[in-house]
């Protein structure tokens, strides 16, 4: 159980960051389709970071600080890049569509094409010597003693990312709902015209949700080369960004939701790659392993059942009814 | 040399024009008449065909200037040097035509039959793929499930044409059949998305992703190892991990050469090429000449209208997501009936770049039929450039997905260009001049204002209607 | 020296290709009601938002209590004191009542936090003070038209604006719900408020502004005290010459009957319950009828469950005596149907399409504009050529111009002529002469009535009671969805109207 929802935190967390990032990109007006590109490239940075201090000598007794370093580095490398988004969106007034499709092909272009100059070879990895995960040691909890469930999930084998993250997605969310700079950036998604009447400075608006949005693709980029890459950025993020954006429509574009959403998701996900090892109530048999379905029904699960709940809530979707449409500050 | 020379005469060309542009210009309108030129100029598929150049030269000098910066850098011990740098701006433009080094050590260039060929080998899936997204792209969808669709395609492809024996039917036959299988399972598999888009109003990025990664899963399971229905069509003398899939010529079947292969000696091309520029020409005269087009467009252009109008969009939708599904997949056909194409798909971590490569072929386009003949074959000139600058130089063959990242990040500015071009936006205002103009022009446009108004009146209607468009 | 809070003086504003307000000079006096007349067009609406700081003048300065202000955005006029409520309400419609009044102005806590109960508490004050009755946690995409007008009046107040604009805040409004504002507004004039009221309805400059400047094509014609002018005055100042509003027709002469609904009824996509209502009438050969009623009352609606944009839900349709309740849009138009939509952008044209494409939008099909499914140019050419020069649409490049690129006044012209011209028995038009000038407006009334002197059928669809009263030989009236009576124009007047457009009275039995 413990493992299982371990697991599912895994693929469930950077797809909740990355779909909150595109939330707020959204939610200002602007359609992000280039969240996959950002991510790429804030997990290049962001590895990038803390391989060049750590060949420094400098931070190897020091992993955890490392590892903030290389969250700052992933967020700073993805609010810098989505800003390509913002210029062409919002001061060139272009397709927004088409510029984050241009986003999502630079990016792993651009980020190959460093890896090989650097390191001569295909990947780029955090040192191996460097240890980012947690251990029950680490909590003081003694050898041997029974963990309870909450020990197992919070304070063993666990990437402290993961809490700075989940922290971030809180705190955002709560932003985003309950602050003045919240109902501002959401006015200008739904009807920019209105929030212009009241001298609030959309195109502003839109910069800063766009780069929010970087920000934390680039954290979400991150968090998937730590874990699931084994702290390698190899320009590729096996479609985590797009995976986010349809999360994102699933969680109508809102955080509560989202996170619901990605848990149907990350639970799938997680059955559809351990099914073997999943031991539902503990009495040693592995009851999906021994059903005999084909691995593949298992890994088509969490697309299908995405599909198959869109079908059905597709009537209740509500999208910010501005995204997409450049803000002229000239028209009426 | 030979390079600055080609440069230089290609500077005198362009700049003589100019001079002889503004010239003439400048005398017609001073005497009230039009030039050729200027009557060339004022159409719109001109302007569009400028502003695709802009954005593709914009790319390239962004690339140069990559390059340019990462000279004296260190590569696995050994740093990239000036000679480096001109080597591989000289290949970033001309590398389909180099032809090697000669004893200076210096690039040569020539009829490079390999090279030229093997562009035009690639760019024939391309056009096809550029045209899926295209065709989707005029009916309003965004195809970017063109990478499930070619997968469906592959595998289609593949199981029809080394499963039927090729001594009880003709390999011509054979070809033919699974071609029109591919196409039929990329139209069957894209029209899921139309179906979703149509009737449940299902976002079709959402819908496209979906697909993509269980056809590529499906397709996975398919040519498994040991559960795979047809795993007895991998070949067994390959990699014990990375199992192909046997080439199509392992039954016979192969696609013709027509006796392109002599004009592009030791180079993959076939007569595919041909095939998908005459697919490229009938979906040109389907959407420019038909009604069908004209259905097709109308219910992209305005949906509401179109139903206004008695069009029966739902159906329209969900055809125009089949042909672009049929298209993909037929891009697919062409490749691997080739003969001489190898399939693997053991992992479902990532999905067919050829798919999502349609997406810069039909936007650098302008999703223009005709034109994504051009842009599909710069895109594969440009992939070939890069693998020329691998081989020839410190650098890698990444650049060119940068250039051609950055022509699809320009080319997103065509309207602007195009705005530009046609003087709705200028440059450098004259605020004097303009209100003067305005004082004549004025009385012609009286109800202007309320044409504004109105505009912005129907635009929030029209967001109001609108459900989920990403 | 009068005492003049806000000033405009000399200002103009130019739009590529158009001056919207041509030197145009005009003074606003403390505590009075300061109407702004023009035609639609004029450049009222834009010479306000220059003073709100939405444009920027190209000549011109504005003064506040005789000073020179500088007006850069919506802020800047927030901070000295002005307000406005747009002609198209700034709401956002997801957001609560209270969210919208706040936007803009919000108190916060040191974290940025909304301190919601405290605006609750002085919108709630403000409301009661000026008689604005209004649901705060309501949204706003659930509240009627009246009370989001009541919403744009608080934001206002909420500010704390001493000058309040309005522009042509009676559109949307019942003549009762007119009286009413009217009555609030003469309110916060007399509590020190200072007004400027844009409008092109001269009776409710006569009923409430105490002076009236009237612009005209960008130009400034000149102010008057409303007391010492009459209406036919101002109508002329407003359009330059003598205009007769009254339509001249013949007695209809109505034959038999070509179309027939019953008992339809629409389900709402937004709220529970049915938009349109258990509804029937007929229109018959040489009449025209008219659907009266205040925005958002259904008859949108009903418009399209008659023309199948969208499926009734129960009910019949019937067609000179066939029933066509499940036919398909096509077979309607076909059938003797034609069309002027609401919203001439979403549903009447393909705006990036040529004109020739548009003029053929439902005929393309048709043997005369195609052969085995290639579409034949030339034909299409000569037909949009022939009702260019009939129909008098002017456009810069004739067939081949990109409709977005056309004014809107010829943009209706070309629905018009479209529909017009095509093969039918029915017209339903709705709204059709919206947002024209006056001399479009006379054209297309003179249309309609020829087009039932033809013998056709017309459904006449109209937010407009003055329009209503004039071109109609019988008026129904809709109210939440329901037929709420039925009159003769010649016998009703419209106080009348109004108090069964605001569901105040009805018929038994609605309609026959």
């Amino acid at each position: 159980m413990a493992f299982f929802i371990q697991q599912t935190l895994v693929f469930m967390i950077p797809l909740m960051i990355v779909a909150l990032a595109g939330t707020f990109s959204e939610r200002s007006g602007v359609i992000n389709l280039a969240l996959e590109g950002i991510m790429i490239f804030g997990a290049f940075i962001g590895v990038l970071f803390i391989k060049i201090i750590s060949d420094a000598g400098l931070g190897q007794d020091h992993a955890q600080l490392l590892l903030i370093i290389g969250i700052l580095a992933a967020m700073i490398g993805g609010g810098i890049f989505s800003l390509l988004l913002a210029v062409s969106a919002i001061n060139l007034k272009a397709d927004q569509t088409i510029g984050g499709t241009a986003l999502n092909l630079l990016a792993p272009a651009l980020v190959m094409f460093l890896i090989i100059i650097i390191t001569g070879s295909n990947t780029i990895n955090t040192p191996a010597s460097l240890d980012f995960m947690l251990y029950r040691g680490d909590f003081g909890i003694a050898e041997g003693k029974e963990l309870n469930l909450f020990e197992q999930i919070f304070m063993n084998k666990v990437y402290l990312s993961n809490w700075y993250a989940l922290g971030l997605y809180v705190i955002l969310s709560v932003i985003l709902y309950f602050t003045k700079f919240g109902l501002r950036l959401r006015s200008c998604g739904e009807h920019p015209q209105a929030a212009d009447s009241v001298g609030i400075n959309v195109n502003k608006m839109r910069y800063i949700g766009v780069t929010i949005s970087g920000t934390l693709a680039g954290l979400g980029g991150f968090l998937f080369a730590l874990t699931a890459a084994g702290g390698a950025s190899t320009g590729d993020v096996a479609g985590m960004g797009f995976l986010a954006l349809a999360v994102m429509i699933f969680g109508n574009w809102n955080p509560l939701t989202i996170a619901g959403a990605a848990f149907v998701f990350g639970a799938c996900k997680c059955i559809a790659s351990g099914y073997q090892y999943i031991d539902i109530n503990g009495d040693g048999i592995y009851a999906l392993a021994n059903l005999g379905i084909s691995k593949y029904v298992y890994m088509i699960l969490p697309y299908a059942i995405t599909l198959i709940i869109l079908a059905f809530t597709s009537k209740n979707s509500h999208a910010p009814k501005a995204e997409g449409q450049p803000f002229d500050h000239g028209q009426r | 040399m030979t390079f600055i020379f080609l440069f230089l005469i290609l500077a005198v060309i362009i700049g003589g024009f100019s001079v002889y542009a503004i010239l003439t210009t400048k005398k017609a309108k001073a005497n009230g008449y039009e030039t050729w030129l200027m009557k060339f100029y004022a159409k719109d598929s001109v302007k569009t065909i400028i502003s695709s150049v802009t954005a593709i030269l914009l790319g390239l000098l962004v690339g140069c200037l990559f390059l340019i910066m990462f000279v004296g850098s260190e590569m696995s011990g050994r740093s990239i040097s000036g000679f480096d740098l001109i080597d591989a701006l000289q290949l970033i433009f001309f590398g389909g035509f180099n032809t090697g080094r000669n004893e200076f050590g210096s690039l040569i260039y020539g009829w490079n039959g390999v090279s030229l060929g093997n562009m035009l080998f690639r760019a024939t899936p391309l056009i096809l793929t550029g045209l899926s997204v295209g065709v989707a792209y005029k009916t309003g969808l965004f195809n970017i499930g063109a990478p499930g669709q070619y997968l469906m395609g592959t595998a289609a492809a593949l199981i029809v044409s080394l499963t039927i024996p090729s001594d009880v039917i003709p390999p011509f036959i054979i070809w033919i059949i699974a071609f029109l299988s591919a196409i039929i399972a990329g139209a069957l598999w894209a029209s899921i998305v139309g179906l979703f888009k149509a009737f449940l109003n299902v976002n079709e990025v959402i819908t496209c992703i979906m697909t993509n990664w269980i056809a590529a899963i499906l397709v996975t399971s398919l040519f498994d190892k040991t559960t795979g229905p047809f795993n007895f069509l991998l070949d067994p003398s390959g990699d014990k991990n990375y199992k192909f899939v046997y080439k199509t010529a392992h039954n016979g079947v192969e696609t013709i050469k027509l006796g392109l292969d002599k004009l592009f000696p030791g180079s993959q091309i076939n007569a595919g090429i041909i095939v998908a520029i005459l697919i490229a020409i009938l979906m040109f005269i389907i959407i420019n000449k038909t009604t069908f087009g004209y259905s097709l467009k109308s219910c992209g252009s305005n949906k509401h209208a179109a139903q206004y109008a008695g069009i029966n969009s739902k159906l329209y939708i969900t055809l125009s997501m089949a042909i672009a599904g049929g298209l993909a997949a037929a891009g697919a056909a062409l490749y691997y009936l080739s003969g001489n194409t190898e399939f693997t798909w053991s992992t479902y971590q990532s999905l067919p770049a050829i798919g999502f490569n349609g997406i810069p072929v039909a936007l650098l386009a302008s999703c223009n039929p005709i034109g994504i003949i051009f842009s599909a074959s710069f895109m594969a000139y440009l992939d070939i450039s890069g693998l020329q600058i691998r081989n020839m130089t410190m650098y890698n063959e990444y650049i060119s997905s940068i250039v051609s990242a950055l022509i699809v990040y320009f080319s997103a500015f065509a309207l602007i260009f195009k705005q530009i071009l046609s003087g709705k936006i200028k440059l450098f205002r004259k605020k004097k001049e303009d209100i003067s103009n305005a004082v004549d022009t004025r009385f012609k446009e009286e109800d202007y204002n309320v044409d504004k108004k109105e505009e912005t009146d129907s635009k929030e209607v029209e967001t109001t209607e609108e459900g989920g468009t990403e | 020296m009068d005492n003049y809070i806000i000033e405009m003086l000399n200002i103009t504003k130019v739009f590529p290709g158009i001056i919207a307000n041509d030197n145009i000079t005009i003074q606003l006096k403390k505590g009075e009601i300061h109407a702004l007349l023009g035609e639609n067009g004029a450049g009222k609406s834009t010479l306000m938002s220059v003073l709100f700081g939405m444009y920027k003048p190209e000549a011109g300065i504005i003064k506040k209590n005789g000073e020179v202000v500088e007006i850069n955005d919506p802020n800047d006029a927030t901070a000295l004191g002005i307000g406005m409520v747009h002609q198209h309400f700034k709401l956002v419609e997801v957001f609560t009542v209270l969210d919208n009044i706040i936007l803009g102005a919000e108190t916060t806590n040191k974290l940025g936090f909304l301190k919601k109960k405290e605006a609750r508490e002085k919108v709630e004050r403000l409301s009661k003070e000026y008689n604005l009755q209004v649901d705060l946690d309501a949204k706003v995409q659930d509240i009627s038209v009246g009370m989001q007008q009541r919403v744009e009046i608080l934001k206002m107040l909420y500010r704390d604006n001493e000058v309040l604009i309005f522009d042509e805040p009676t559109a949307v409004l019942t003549p009762q719900e007119i009286e009413e504002l009217l009555l609030i507004m003469k309110n916060m004039a007399k509590s020190g408020k200072s007004i400027l009221f844009i409008t092109h309805k001269l009776n409710e400059i006569k009923a409430v502004s105490d002076r009236c400047s009237v612009l005209r094509k960008g130009k400034y014609i000149g102010t008057v005290n409303t007391s010492d002018t009459t209406i036919e005055e101002l109508s002329e100042m407003m359009v330059g010459r003598k205009v007769d509003f009254n339509v001249f027709k013949k007695p209809s002469e109505p034959k038999e009957e070509i179309l027939r609904v019953e008992n339809i009824s629409l389900k709402s996509k937004i709220k529970k319950g049915n938009v349109v209502n258990n509804v029937s009438f007929n229109v018959r050969r040489g009449e025209i009828v008219c659907v009266a009623g205040i925005e958002g009352n259904g008859q949108t609606d009903l418009v399209y469950g008659i023309t199948g944009l969208e499926k009734i839900t129960s009910g019949n349709i019937f067609l000179k005596g066939k029933n066509i309740t499940h036919a398909s849009i096509k077979e309607r138009n076909t059938n003797g149907f034609s069309h002027i939509p609401e919203d001439r952008h979403k549903y009447g044209l393909i705006l990036d399409f040529t004109l020739e494409n548009n003029m053929v939008l439902q005929r393309y099909e048709e043997p005369m504009f195609q052969n085995h499914g290639f579409i034949k140019p030339k034909a299409v050419r000569e037909y949009s050529d022939k009702l260019i020069e009939e129909y008098d649409v002017r456009s810069g490049q004739g067939s081949v111009t990109i409709v977005r690129s056309m004014s809107g006044g010829n943009q209706q012209k070309a629905i018009i002529a479209r529909e017009m011209d095509k093969d039918h028995d029915l017209l339903i038009a709705v709204q059709p002469t919206r947002g024209l000038d006056v001399g479009a407006i006379e054209t297309i009334h003179k249309r309609i009535v020829k087009e039932r002197d033809e013998g056709k059928a017309v459904l006449l669809i109209s937010l407009e009671l003055d329009e209503v009263m004039s071109l109609s030989d019988r008026i129904l009236v809709m109210y939440e969805g329901e037929i709420v009576g039925e009159f003769d124009p010649k016998t009703t007047t419209v106080q009348e109207l109004g108090l069964y457009m605001a569901g105040a009275k009805r018929m038994e039995g609605g309609s026959k």
